[in-house]
């Protein structure tokens, strides 16, 4: 039998294998997420930030590489496979989305109708766009939704009989895709507003909201309004 | 007394037929150590197998999800595990005609006997003590993780997928591990001394039962760093077909669970019924024995319903049978079925051995019998019969044929009845006695209070109506809360008090006992009474945001909730410092129980009992001047000179 002191000894080494698991399981795992991108100054326009994010079919790495997902551009041109973006409070937030998926018709074609961007309407290929008619043409692929700040923005899709379809990212602008570009007003306060794809995504998924709908990197992810 | 004490009865020393039996030794014992290399050999072997099967196939290249890899890797992996403890020795000698003795029991064993294969029961149940209260911990922890993300409904700690990993492992944590936090360490190590018998059934058997839990915690837990599994315990398909390799760490650690749950229940009702000493009629068996029995049958015919329904989620997941996919012909109805069938017997399987242990401990402390102790075994068996015939209650809301709802609203409602005779057994028994107000009879009052909160909300939780309307919110949540956690937790508190003269030969501090009993009571309240309000207010459950109006509420949830970790962090420290540094000695039977599991010395013999005993009386005589001795431990056999 070991001494009283001997088993106390055992007893605290104990203690501190204990806590230091459990702060490696929370540190070195539980908290990592993707990286989050700053939006870039627009050069143009005062009190304006860019962001560019692409769309793509399939993000094509990472442990769901077959599940769609979005890339954010950082200031340097190179794109992250990540939902984050931090942009300033008090300021108006130029998105330019870069849609490579196939699209369809709406479960409820209520999310083909753009709300919450300035002027109403966004810009698709070139040309100003409020409600897109889901039931034709290439359909809608995605919904970029901040429930928050009002923004609901649906995505048109490419043709899925494209030549030069992309469905593994970062795609490229040789690639078949779509160009939406619209502004939005980043609010007063510092917050952090998450968005999503709500319909036509989550279909099969519990209560629509499984799989990418819940994974930052993929269809969910955070607007970071900071100072 | 004379009786017959022939080898049938299970009367015998080491070596008979009836008890265990001479080991072979060897002084190089296979171990938990052996266990865990040849555990990982076999996982590196099934996983190159299922590469090499499957690598090539279109819908595994480039998916990151390779499911056949996963699964025999984890099936390689515990097959290793066995080899390695030394389990497969006993079924390969008899493949070989040879037979090989159950090993020695003896008084006192060497530290290591704890880590290795062993089959006596006293063993096997403080292995499982251990092990369950580790699991529970685990669990526990990542109980804190989500309140701690709950703080704030706009500042995250965690993403939204860690956050619904994190949800999904400590449900599955707690629903499929704790149905043996009962059976497991009490049943084992109590049975046979409460029935006069040397041993259990089936040790081997016995053992396996704990083994098995270790290859399901483990492939549970790797589930988090496979990026988890999103369907909750639940496991609905067609999520649980489409998630990534994580569902398979948890339709495997299931399954193996399950197994461990269908060797246990085997044994245990193999024990109760063949082994009860001469005198021990079905009306003088402890009320603990009859929520065994009544747990292991429910077990044994609820569980194997489980393990097929996870064998159909493993062929869709592997080889792509689609039997629940709903697009390829097949039906998730078929797994809500399945899972449900097992999932809510499942909920008794937690709840009836916190009410035997609360029964069994009561009459102790209440220094009188057990009120109306046959109604007590009733409730037990309506109870375990009932839970058979409420499981479409789960799916009011899934699109089951409306028809059916009045029925198994009935059903459930029905079941309340049973329910209710174990509670006012208890109250019954409680009334007008001179209650002795020690720690375990704390844990066992507030069995009683808490329970009243789960069980009142769970009539109404059962009305189509009000389930339509809190369907998947907090409310539901909290009401599971006070009927598994502030009902079997609680008991379980109390019962590691009450036993551990007989489990290690020291009995823990009454101050300390009551700083964790009073610290765990008012936070566990304070925690869990506010989510009912949450749910009512309309905070569905798995969803890492919520209304900002909540905050304040979910606030002082949270701060409750690091209450009751730290009273159960000072319950781990004061506990493990008492058991290893301190050892505050027991005196024999302290407190004064008429039970025979603690007519025994401390520390328990090897074999028990010198002989098998005569049962003479019921184990509850309390207060009764007329009450004879509950056994003769020294009976004279029939051809002996004593």
């Amino acid at each position: 039998m070991l001494s009283k002191g001997a088993r106390a000894g055992f007893v605290f080494v104990g203690f501190a294998i204990a806590i230091g698991v459990i702060l490696f399981a929370v540190f070195g795992y539980l908290r990592s997420s993707p990286p989050a991108i700053a939006a870039t100054a627009a050069s143009s326009q005062p009190n304006t930030v860019n962001v560019v994010m692409q769309v793509d079919g399939a993000v094509g790495v990472g442990p769901h590489p077959t599940w769609v997902g979005y890339w954010v551009r950082d200031a340097q041109g190179v794109y992250h496979q990540t939902t984050i973006f931090k942009v300033p409070e008090r300021t108006h937030v130029h998105m330019t989305i870069y849609e490579y998926d196939s699209g369809g018709p709406l479960r409820n074609e209520v999310w083909g109708k753009v709300q919450g961007v300035q002027g109403g309407a966004v810009s698709l290929n070139g040309t100003p766009v409020s409600l897109i008619n889901s039931s034709a043409g290439n359909g809608v692929a995605h919904t970029f939704v901040v429930p928050q700040l009002g923004v609901t923005v649906p995505l048109y899709g490419v043709n899925g009989n494209a030549k030069n379809f992309c469905n593994v990212g970062p795609c490229n602008l040789s690639e078949a895709h779509n160009t939406i570009q619209f502004t939005f007003y980043s609010g007063n306060t510092t917050h952090n507003y998450r968005w999503q794809c709500f319909v036509p995504c989550g279909l099969g998924f519990l209560t629509g909201n499984g799989g990418p709908m819940q994974n930052l990197g993929y269809m969910a992810g955070f607007v970071q309004v900071v100072k | 007394m004379a009786i017959d004490m022939s080898q049938s009865t299970g009367v015998g020393r080491s070596g008979d037929a009836g008890g265990a039996s001479a080991a072979p030794s060897s002084r190089y014992r296979l171990n938990f150590i052996t266990g865990t290399i040849a555990a990982a050999i076999g996982y590196l072997f099934g996983h190159w197998l299922g590469n090499a099967i499957a690598g090539h196939y279109p819908s595994i290249v480039n998916s990151g999800s390779n499911d056949p890899a996963m699964l025999l890797g984890f099936i390689f992996g515990t097959v290793g595990w066995f080899a390695g403890l030394g389990a497969l020795n006993y079924p390969i000698a008899k493949l070989w005609g040879r037979e090989v003795p159950l090993a020695e029991k003896k008084d006192k064993y060497p530290f290591m006997e704890y880590f290795s294969y062993s089959t006596d029961h006293k063993v096997v149940g403080k292995q499982y003590l251990v092990g369950m209260l580790f699991y529970f911990f685990i669990g526990g922890l990542l109980a804190l993780a989500i309140r701690t993300e709950l703080l704030s409904p706009t500042y995250h700690i965690w993403g939204p997928a860690t956050y619904i990993e994190v949800v999904g492992e400590h449900g599955t944590m707690m629903m499929m591990m704790m149905t043996s936090i009962v059976m497991g360490p009490f049943g084992n190590f109590l049975i046979p001394l409460m029935i006069g018998s040397k041993k259990m059934a089936f040790p081997r058997l016995e053992a396996a039962s704990f083994w098995f839990t270790i290859p399901a915690f483990f492939a549970l837990l790797s589930a988090l760093w496979e990026g988890g599994f999103q369907t909750g315990w639940t496991g609905y398909a067609p999520l649980s077909i489409q998630g990534g390799v994580g569902q398979d760490g948890y339709l495997y650690g299931f399954a193996m669970m399950g197994f461990s749950m269908i060797l246990a229940s085997i044994n245990m009702v193999a024990t109760i019924i063949n082994y009860r000493a001469p005198g021990m009629r079905w009306s003088r068996m402890p009320v603990f024995a009859w929520g065994m029995i009544t747990t292991a049958f429910t077990m044994l015919l609820s569980v194997p319903v489980l393990i097929d329904g996870l064998y159909v989620l493993g062929l869709d997941r592997a080889v792509q049978t689609s039997m629940l996919y709903g697009e390829h012909g097949g039906s998730p109805f078929l797994w809500e079925n399945l899972f449900w069938f097992f999932g809510h017997p499942e909920v008794y399987l937690l709840a009836l051995p916190g009410f035997a242990l609360t029964t069994e401990i009561l009459p102790v402390f209440c220094r009188k019998p057990i009120f109306a102790y046959k109604t007590s075994a009733a409730g037990m068996i309506g109870v375990a019969v009932l839970s058979f015939f409420v499981w479409q209650h789960h799916l009011f809301n899934s699109g089951i044929n409306p028809d059916m709802r009045p029925l198994f609203m009935l059903s459930t409602e029905l079941i309340s009845i049973p329910t209710g005779f174990l509670y006012l057994v208890g109250m019954g028994t409680i009334w007008r006695a001179r209650v002795r107000f020690t720690v375990p009879m704390l844990f066992m009052l507030a069995v009683f209070f808490n329970f009243l909160w789960g069980g009142i909300t769970g009539v109404y939780n059962s009305d189509v109506p009000v389930d339509a309307l809190i369907h998947g919110s907090f409310f539901v949540m909290a009401h599971f809360h006070f009927t598994i956690m502030g009902q079997l937790m609680f008991a379980v508190m109390g019962a590691v008090y009450y036993y551990t003269p007989l489990l290690f030969g020291i009995k823990l501090s009454e101050k300390l006992g009551k700083i964790h009993f009073w610290s765990m009571f008012i936070a566990f309240n304070s925690t869990f009474i506010p989510l009912f309000i949450v749910g009512f207010l309309g905070q569905p459950r798995r969803v890492f945001e919520y209304a900002t109006r909540l905050q304040g509420l979910n606030q002082w949830v949270t701060i409750s909730s690091y209450v009751l970790g730290l009273s159960l962090a000072f319950f781990v420290v004061t506990f493990v410092w008492q058991l290893v540094v301190s050892r505050p000695a027991s005196p024999k039977n302290p407190w004064e129980s008429r039970g025979m599991e603690w007519q025994v010395n401390i520390p328990i013999p090897a074999e028990n009992f010198e002989r098998i005993p005569v049962v003479l009386s019921g184990p509850y005589e309390y207060g009764n001047p007329n009450a004879g001795p509950i056994a003769d431990l020294d009976p004279v056999v029939v051809g002996s000179e004593s």
